[in-house]
C-alpha cells in the first residue's frame, strides 16, 4: 500500500489521506470511495482502476454513516492497541463494507446499529502515547 | 489425465518444539513417508514443500541432507493452504504425466520465532492489519453474525471443541490429548468474542509428507494406494461489497468443484478434515460443504453425526483445534490422516469401514477476500 505509515515520529501519523478526510474548517470527517463509472461498483480503500472493468475510478465522498454488519471485542490483540478493543465491519449505503475499530462502549454494541465516521487514535506507543490517528466508527447519537 | 495415488505417508507429532527447526521436522516426515511407501528414495522425482514462515528455499533445506538433491524442488507458500497446495502440485505432476513418483511435504516451526500472547494478524501492509484486526476477530465477526442469524449459543459452539478434544484424546500425534467439558471451554480466557481460548486453534510445530505416484507405478511396486479422486485449489474473490459472512464463498466454490471432479456428493463422504481454526469454522463448513442445511449446524453436531461413530466424522484426528496449526504442514497432515483412516491404520480413532475422505483447508487474511486460498481433496479406497 502506498503511503505506508512510519511510527518513529513524535507527532501521531495520520492514516491515510487517500481514504479519510478531516476538514480543517471543523466540519465532520468523511471517508473516500472510488467508483467505477462503467459498472457502478464502489471500492475502498483507494484503487486506480476497477478490478472488474479496468476503468479509471472516480473519487467520491462516502456517506458519513452506515450499519454495523458484525463486530468482535478483541481481548488478545495486536501490540500497540490497548485491549480489550472492539472492531467491526460497517456497510455503507454506497454498497461498500469497511472495517475499523469501534469507539463504542462495548455494552452498547449491537448488530445492525447505525454508526458514523470519526477520527480517533488507532495505535499507541509503548508509553501509551498516540502514534497513529485514523478513522473509527462511533454510534449515531 | 492419469489416475493418482498416495502410496506412503508419514508425519511428526504436532506440538511445541521450539528447538527443532522446520527442516529437521520435515526430514523426519520425509523419511517416514518414503519408508512407509517402501520405495528407494532415488525414485522420487520431485518434491513440493509447503511452508509459510521460514523464508527462502525451505524445501532444499529439508531434502539436502537426505540425499534427495538434484530433483525438482518447488517451495510453496499459500498461507494456511500451503500444504494442500503442495499436494495439488504433486497431483498435477503425476496426473499430467510429467513425473511418475513425487512427494508433497509440509513443515513449519511457529514456536521458535514467535512470542505468545499476541494473536495471528493480517500483515502490517494490509489495511485491516494496520487498523488492528486479528484472525480470531475475523472469525469472531462471522460467529456473532451466525449466532444472531440462527440463534446458535456459545454452548453450541463449544460442542465443537468438546468433540475434537474427545477425538484427539485417541490420537498420539495430537498436541492436546485431554478431554474438556462445555463449561471448561466457555470458562477459558476470552480471546476475541465470542471465542474463548479453547475455541481457537493453538500454534504448533510439525511436519507431514506423502509419496504420490501414478497407477502404473503403484502396480509396478505392488503397492495398494489410496486414490486421489479430486484435487482442487482456488483463490478468494476480491470484494469490497457487503456479503453474507456466514457463507464462506471460497469453500462453497472449491467443494463444488471437488464433488464434481470426484463424481460424488456429501452423502458419499465418511470423514472430513476441515479448517476448524475456530469453533465457528466447523459449523460453517458442515453447512457449506453440504452436510446439513444452512443454520442447522448445531443440530447436526448434537445428533452425533460429526463424531466418531457418526455418519460424517469431522476432525477425527482432533482437527486444528487440538492438533494445532503449523501453517505449511496442516494440509499434508490432513492427507496423512485420511490415508491412515482409509487403510484402516488409525488405531483407537479408526472410523470403521471408512472408504472416502475429504480434506478441506482455507485461509490467509487478506482484506477484501473471504480467504486467500482454499484447497479440497477427496480420497477413496
Amino acid at each position: 500500500m502506498s503511503g505506508q505509515p512510519t511510527i518513529d515520529t513524535n507527532e501521531p501519523v495520520f492514516f491515510h489521506p487517500d481514504l479519510f478526510v478531516v476538514p480543517t474548517n471543523g466540519e465532520a470527517p468523511y471517508l473516500l470511495g472510488y467508483k467505477c463509472e462503467d459498472c457502478g461498483k464502489v471500492w475502498f480503500p483507494k484503487l486506480e482502476i476497477c478490478p472488474e472493468c479496468w476503468t479509471d475510478l472516480k473519487q467520491i465522498t462516502l456517506s458519513r454513516s452506515g450499519k454495523l454488519y458484525s463486530y468482535s471485542i478483541i481481548h488478545i490483540g495486536q501490540r500497540g492497541i490497548k485491549s480489550p478493543y472492539a472492531v467491526g465491519y460497517v456497510d455503507f449505503p454506497e454498497e461498500v463494507r469497511i472495517y475499523a475499530q469501534l469507539a463504542i462502549p462495548h455494552e452498547k454494541l449491537k448488530l445492525g446499529m447505525d454508526v458514523e465516521v470519526i477520527e480517533g487514535v488507532v495505535r499507541l506507543d509503548k508509553n501509551s502515547n498516540p502514534v497513529m490517528l485514523s478513522y473509527m466508527f462511533k454510534a449515531v447519537e | 489425465m492419469r489416475e493418482v495415488y498416495v502410496v506412503g505417508v508419514g508425519m511428526t507429532p504436532f506440538g511445541k518444539f521450539p528447538d527443532r527447526p522446520y527442516y529437521d521436522l520435515g526430514k523426519e516426515a520425509v523419511v517416514k513417508a518414503v519408508k512407509d511407501a517402501n520405495v528407494d528414495k532415488r525414485e522420487i522425482q520431485a518434491g513440493y514443500v509447503g511452508n509459510v514462515k521460514a523464508g527462502m528455499a525451505p524445501g532444499q533445506k529439508v531434502f539436502k541432507t537426505l540425499g534427495m538433491t538434484g530433483m525438482q524442488i518447488v517451495n510453496v507458500e499459500n498461507a494456511c493452504s500451503s500444504g494442500q497446495t503442495a499436494l495439488n502440485l504433486a497431483y498435477s505432476a503425476i496426473a499430467s504425466g510429467q513425473y511418475d513418483m513425487v512427494m508433497a511435504v509440509g513443515c513449519e516451526n511457529l514456536t521458535g520465532g514467535r512470542t505468545s500472547g499476541e494473536a495471528l494478524a493480517p500483515d502490517q501492509d494490509d489495511i485491516e492489519g494496520i487498523l488492528g484486526n486479528v484472525m480470531p476477530a475475523i472469525y469472531g465477526m462471522r460467529a456473532k453474525k451466525y449466532m444472531e442469524q440462527y440463534g446458535a449459543t456459545p454452548e453450541d459452539l463449544a460442542l465443537v471443541a468438546v468433540k475434537n478434544h474427545k477425538h484427539s484424546s485417541l490420537n498420539p500425534y495430537a498436541q492436546f490429548r485431554n478431554l474438556v467439558t462445555i463449561e471448561e471451554v466457555l470458562a477459558s480466557r476470552m480471546v476475541a468474542e465470542p471465542f474463548t481460548l479453547l475455541q481457537c486453534c493453538p500454534i504448533a510445530d510439525g511436519a507431514a509428507a506423502a509419496v504420490v505416484c501414478s497407477k502404473e507405478k503403484m502396480l509396478q511396486l505392488g503397492a495398494k494406494g489410496v486414490k486421489i479422486d479430486a484435487s482442487i485449489l482456488v483463490s478468494g474473490l476480491f470484494k469490497n461489497q457487503p456479503s453474507d459472512l456466514t457463507v464462506p464463498e471460497i469453500t462453497q466454490r472449491a467443494s463444488r468443484l471437488a464433488y464434481e471432479m470426484a463424481g460424488m456428493g456429501p452423502v458419499d463422504i465418511n470423514m472430513v478434515e476441515c479448517h476448524d481454526a475456530f469453533t465457528i469454522a466447523e459449523f460453517l463448513y458442515y453447512e457449506t460443504l453440504g452436510f446439513c442445511e444452512k443454520g442447522e449446524a448445531a443440530s447436526f453436531i448434537r445428533s452425533g453425526a460429526a463424531e466418531l461413530g457418526g455418519k460424517h466424522v469431522f476432525s477425527v484426528r482432533g482437527g486444528l483445534l487440538c492438533m494445532g496449526h503449523p501453517l505449511g504442514a496442516t494440509g499434508v497432515a490432513q492427507t496423512v490422516e485420511a490415508v491412515w483412516q482409509l487403510r484402516g491404520q488409525a488405531g483407537d480413532r479408526q472410523i470403521p469401514g471408512a472408504k472416502t475422505a475429504m480434506i478441506h483447508i482455507t485461509g490467509g487474511g487478506v482484506s477484501g477476500m473471504d480467504n486467500a486460498a482454499c484447497g479440497v481433496h477427496i480420497f477413496t479406497v
